[in-house]
């Protein structure tokens, strides 16, 4: 987060909102202190429910959807590192993220409509993810996961967690989350697993981004 | 023992069981809304008070049907029932009627509904970002209309 906070500082121009959105079942207690170390000014979510995501038809973290002054996308669904970044350490690190987005990004902002990362109105649909009954569905689930959470009742929780699960088993976010609650966490080896075996069936982990260093 | 990277489990079930509502009453979830009736009627689906409709999802019965903005759907057979001498609505059966999926948990009385599909049409079609609403962590509403006129960068993370 105090990368977004850079790129916010640096971009600097009172026309552009940047609304960064913790997809996080674990509410302020997990998100606030990552928030507040990066002292933002931008505007900070704490989603719970994984409205945002819901919104965008998004199936993964960090995610993102560029959005114009009448309102209409620009870009979307791109895995929004605003840098590269190292995950792990020795033989099970790898890097992820990039150095190209964020000077896409600024371009944008300053130049609008004439930026070339601006993307047809026809790309941007094609771009969005398909969300159908089952997904739509699977959000209702896990909601409902969630607030039988919040009344302590863990077998009705766990039930509709597993059910969202099972309606949408394209949603990373689903699926870590809920590795979040566990001993391993969300970077063990269930996690590993399944990013190999998203690999081995030439699923994008992330969509590719398609913008090009310039 | 080192906390695994994202391992929160003692956030897994951190709450004491508590009721959702009072007996016989009922709870919808709707875009992070949570709205409990107190009064509802006898039935299948899920009877509500008409008048109760708009603080679930901003539709209100008018006399050319179940309106919200600009959108009016005629009043179907089913939509509004009468119960010793009381109109009910069924939002089961208006989910039904939009195509809205569902989840219900009928021993608790709590469904979960999740968006109208025709409000997510348009984005499909011209890339509209749809309308949406959700709080800040100062608590301030941020709906898709306050940031016309701006060039907005909505993005995800999580501290997993």
């Amino acid at each position: 987060m105090p990368v977004w906070q850079r790129v916010y500082e640096e971009l600097n121009d009172p026309n552009f909102v940047l609304i960064c959105v913790a997809e996080d079942t674990g509410g302020e207690a997990v998100a606030g202190p990552i928030f507040d170390a990066a002292k933002p000014t931008y505007v900070q979510v704490v989603d719970e429910d994984h409205l945002i995501s819901s919104v965008f038809n998004f199936v993964n973290v960090p995610s993102s959807a560029w959005i114009d002054e009448e309102g209409r996308i620009v870009r979307i669904d791109e895995g929004t590192y605003s840098k590269t970044h190292q995950f792990g350490e020795g033989d099970q690190a790898f890097l992820f993220g990039n150095d190209v987005y964020t000077p896409a990004l600024k371009d944008w902002v300053k130049n609008g409509a004439a930026s070339s990362h601006v993307q047809s109105a026809q790309i941007v649909a094609r771009n969005i993810r398909e969300h159908g009954i089952n997904e739509m569905k699977a959000d209702a689930a896990f909601r409902l996961g969630n607030l039988f959470r919040a009344h302590g009742e863990k077998a009705k929780a766990e039930s509709y967690w597993a059910m969202a699960r099972t309606l949408n088993p394209e949603s990373i976010n689903f699926f870590r989350q809920n590795l979040t609650l566990t001993e391993e966490g969300s970077g063990g080896e269930t996690f590993r697993k399944l990013r190999v075996e998203y690999m081995e069936q030439g699923k994008d982990y992330y969509r590719p981004l398609d913008i090009k260093a310039s | 023992m080192t906390r695994a990277f994202g391992a929160f489990p003692e956030l897994r079930h951190p709450f004491e069981v508590m009721p959702i509502h009072a007996a016989g009453q009922a709870t919808v979830l709707y875009q992070g809304k949570k709205v409990t009736f107190t009064e509802t009627g006898k039935g299948e689906g899920l009877l509500i008070k008409p008048s109760d409709l708009h603080s679930v999802n901003g539709f209100e019965l008018k006399p050319e049907g179940v309106c919200c903005n600009d959108i009016c759907i005629p009043l179907r057979e089913g939509l509004l029932i009468e119960q010793g001498g009381k109109q009910w609505f069924d939002l089961v059966a208006f989910a039904d009627l939009l195509g809205q999926p569902y989840v219900v948990d009928q021993a608790s009385r709590v469904w979960s509904f999740a968006e109208v599909p025709a409000k997510r049409a348009n984005m499909m079609v011209n890339a509209m970002a749809p309308d949406f609403e959700v709080k800040d962590r100062q608590g301030k509403v941020i709906r898709m209309a306050d940031l016309k006129g701006k060039k907005a960068l909505i993005v995800t993370w999580s501290s997993w």
